[in-house]
């Protein structure tokens, strides 16, 4: 078996797949970091990639592996056994030291990020792994390109004609075709974190105040997951931390994570003189980054998928027959089963002392008067109650108000140029607080700032207001509490169970630009 | 081919894939849907404009109110009972532009003097005319129509032209009512005229060229 060619043949086989379809997934995955990549957006796959990117860094880690393995042992074909050293041998020799090194960055810096833990410097990983990257596209200009210029298409033979040797070595090659299955199925089943659900006595009280000071919290096994890629936080990552509670009938959750800034300047208008606008960088595409309130998205899903369920779609286009995605980033929706979205809203919720119950379903029909196009993320139904935003409708242009308060004095803390604590001042306008707008009673002065929420209602009623939460912000971090019926019954939410699967995501005042991670949290209740 | 012509392939290969694949993002409106949204002196608008005051349908050739939540005489919030022609019962909805009560002709009559979208002959739909609006695939919990082009529209009973309908069941001893259409189930169904129940009012024999909005 010295210098078996079938076997090096079989494993520059798999890699070269397993690169192909790792550097493909990787960089549509990394759109989502870097969206100077949308120019190659064309050539990268697009619809639910998370587990096919994990899937191929398997096959290609074992490749390396069982490469370094037999290599050490002689027992694989290698340029460097070749006696004959031209030039074209000793240029492959020396580039195969770059695939050695961003091999090595690239498997331990990618499966460093799935570990998702939190005590490495996730950024300077996040920078190892996109920059292996780089460099692995490098590495097959450098080594592909130049043996396709010298061989041309007879570089295809040279590939392949070492399979033709493949019973010679069949019990190697079958060792690398049974692992790479029994590996893929070993990790997804002890991949999750857990998160442990102690339960209490249903008579125990704990109040739904942002304050996790009831005693049952410190007993509760706090659960951290490294998130990553939002818009604003600093590096982009964010950890949150998570610990859990049931008593039979409802669970609850303390959810923490750091923000450095409280963000309540969810597009206020500001009257200009030619009329009123909407202070905004980036709503009118969807995709706001400045003038938006801090928020915080939790998934739950019978399924334990890699990527938010599998719910995870990404590119431009993943579905066909839609429309492309404002910001060519993707679309959240499941093929099968509903999966629970549960979206706290600093400004648009927080004061309703809820989360918007929300889900993740099949993909929405194309509303031709939607300018939005949301796939499958909708809204649970609501019986009543609203926020309705304080425009007739938006134009980047200029906006018309459609309440005004009674009482221009009502508008004066939020004239403060941020001098004013942010959390003193609503940045809600209560409907009934208000007037129709018309431009003969509006009176206010060029450069007044009004905010852009308005509440119908003090809270949603029906399946939308499943999610009791209240949260506060203090000294960098956001502190939330919320309870929900383990059994809403209602057909747009998931019973909460043992074993149930869910992932986190948090929004530093952006509107889609959320922090994320790819491995599940699963829940495990504790009797 | 030597190694330089293919070389030069390659990278002319690369070139020209990176020059063609270039990433556009700019999702555009369809122009040539069933319902085109018209503004208050009845200009046409694009499917993503607004604030828009009317829908024509272009499938029926007619043009349909839209709700508002503005308090003015639009508001979807306000109810009416049925009555017109000395028929039906007066002023037993709510609303604020009128002194009283609400019923239908006070709305017929206050868009027709405001001339909704320069439009003077405002008038209940029939109930096949209103039932052309129910579109069964809804956002969810949201009343069955467009709800994109017929915003604010409520889940419940809107009210048709068509009376003196037998009422039964727990009605029966008011004799005749008229029929409205529920937006939540889709379905039409006699009410007592008495009954506060939405509208949407419609407009027939108009000529709108929807031409002008492609030239746009």
């Amino acid at each position: 078996m010295h210098n078996n060619k079938a076997l090096w043949g079989v494993l520059h086989f798999l890699a070269i797949i397993s690169v192909f379809v790792s550097l493909l997934t990787g960089l549509r995955i990394a759109v989502l970091d870097h969206d100077y990549l949308l120019i190659f957006s064309h050539f990268l796959p697009q619809g639910e990639l998370h587990s096919l990117h994990i899937f191929s860094a398997c096959v290609f880690t074992l490749c390396a592996l069982f490469y370094a393995y037999w290599r050490l042992l002689g027992q694989v074909y290698s340029l460097s056994k070749l006696k004959t050293r031209n030039f074209s041998i000793r240029y492959h020799l020396i580039v195969t030291y770059v695939l050695y090194v961003v091999t090595f960055l690239s498997c331990i810096s990618g499966w460093l990020l799935f570990a998702e833990n939190i005590s490495f410097d996730k950024s300077l990983i996040l920078f190892i792994h996109y920059a292996s990257a780089i460099g692995f596209i490098l590495y097959l200009a450098l080594h592909a390109g130049a043996w396709l210029i010298e061989l041309g298409l007879r570089i295809f033979n040279r590939l392949l004609s070492p399979l033709k040797q493949i019973k010679r070595s069949a019990a190697l090659v079958i060792v690398v075709i049974i692992t790479v299955p029994l590996f893929w199925i070993v990790m997804k089943a002890t991949s999750s974190h857990v998160l442990v659900v102690n339960t209490i006595n249903v008579d125990q009280y704990i109040q739904i105040d942002g304050i996790a000071d009831e005693s049952f919290w410190e007993q509760a096994l706090p659960q951290t997951i490294f998130t990553h890629g939002g818009a604003n936080f600093e590096d982009g990552a964010t950890p949150i931390t998570i610990k859990a509670l049931q008593n039979g009938n409802e669970l609850f959750m303390h959810v923490e994570w750091q923000d450095a800034t409280e963000s309540l300047r969810h597009l206020p208008l500001v009257k200009t003189d030619s009329g009123w606008r909407v202070q905004q960088n980036g709503f009118h595409h969807f995709a706001e980054t400045k003038y938006y309130e801090d928020k915080l998205a939790i998934i739950l899903s019978e399924n334990c998928e890699f990527g938010a369920a599998g719910t995870a779609h990404l590119g431009p286009r993943p579905l066909k027959d839609k429309p492309k995605h404002w910001t060519g980033l993707g679309y959240h929706y499941s093929e099968t089963d509903v999966v629970d979205l549960w979206h706290w809203k600093a400004v648009r919720t927080n004061h309703m002392r809820l989360m918007d119950d929300n889900y993740i379903g099949k993909p929405d029909i194309v509303r031709e008067g939607a300018r939005r196009y949301k796939a499958g993320y909708k809204t649970d139904a609501r019986e009543s109650g609203a926020y309705k935003m304080n425009w007739k409708w938006y134009s980047p242009n200029g906006v018309v108000p459609k309440r005004l308060p009674f009482n221009n004095e009502w508008l004066a803390p939020y004239q403060s140029d941020g001098n004013i604590q942010e959390a003193e001042i609503p940045w809600v306008l209560p409907w009934f607080d208000g007037e129709a707008y018309s431009s003969l009673k509006d009176n206010l002065p060029i450069g007044t700032v009004l905010p852009s929420i308005l509440y119908t209602s003090n809270q949603f009623e029906g399946d939308r207001a499943h999610v009791r939460a209240y949260a506060q912000w203090q000294d960098g971090k956001w502190s939330l509490e919320l309870f929900r019926k383990l059994n809403t019954g209602s057909d747009k939410d998931v019973a909460l169970r043992d074993g149930l699967c869910l992932w986190v995501a948090a929004f530093d005042h952006a509107q889609i630009a959320h922090t994320r991670h790819v491995r599940p949290i699963k829940l495990r209740f504790k009797p | 081919m030597n190694w330089v012509a293919r070389g030069l392939v390659i990278a002319g290969t690369l070139i020209l894939a990176v020059i063609f694949g270039r990433y556009e993002h700019s999702p555009t409106p369809a122009y040539e849907g069933r319902y085109i949204k018209l503004s208050r002196v009845g200009e046409l608008m694009r499917s993503w404009q607004g604030p828009w005051s009317c829908v024509l349908d272009t499938q029926t050739n007619l043009v349909w109110e839209n709700k508002t939540d503005d308090e003015s005489i639009h508001d979807a919030l306000w109810t009416f009972s049925w009555y017109q022609d000395d028929k039906g019962v007066k002023n037993s909805g709510d609303c604020y532009f009128e002194p009283d009560r609400c019923d239908t002709s006070d709305l017929i009559m206050r868009m027709n003097q405001e001339k909704t979208c320069g439009i003077s002959n405002w008038r209940l739909p029939t109930s096949k005319e209103l039932s052309s609006l129910i579109f069964n695939i809804p956002r969810t919990g949201e009343a069955k129509i467009a709800n994109d082009f017929f915003s604010h529209t409520k889940r419940g009973d809107y009210w048709s032209s068509d009376a003196d309908i037998p009422l039964q069941g727990v009605y029966a001893h008011l004799k005749t009512g008229a029929i409205a259409i529920d937006f939540i189930e889709g379905k039409p169904r006699a009410i007592p005229y008495r009954n506060a129940a939405f509208v949407r009012l419609v407009s027939s024999n108009i000529s709108i060229h929807t031409t002008d909005l492609k030239k746009q």
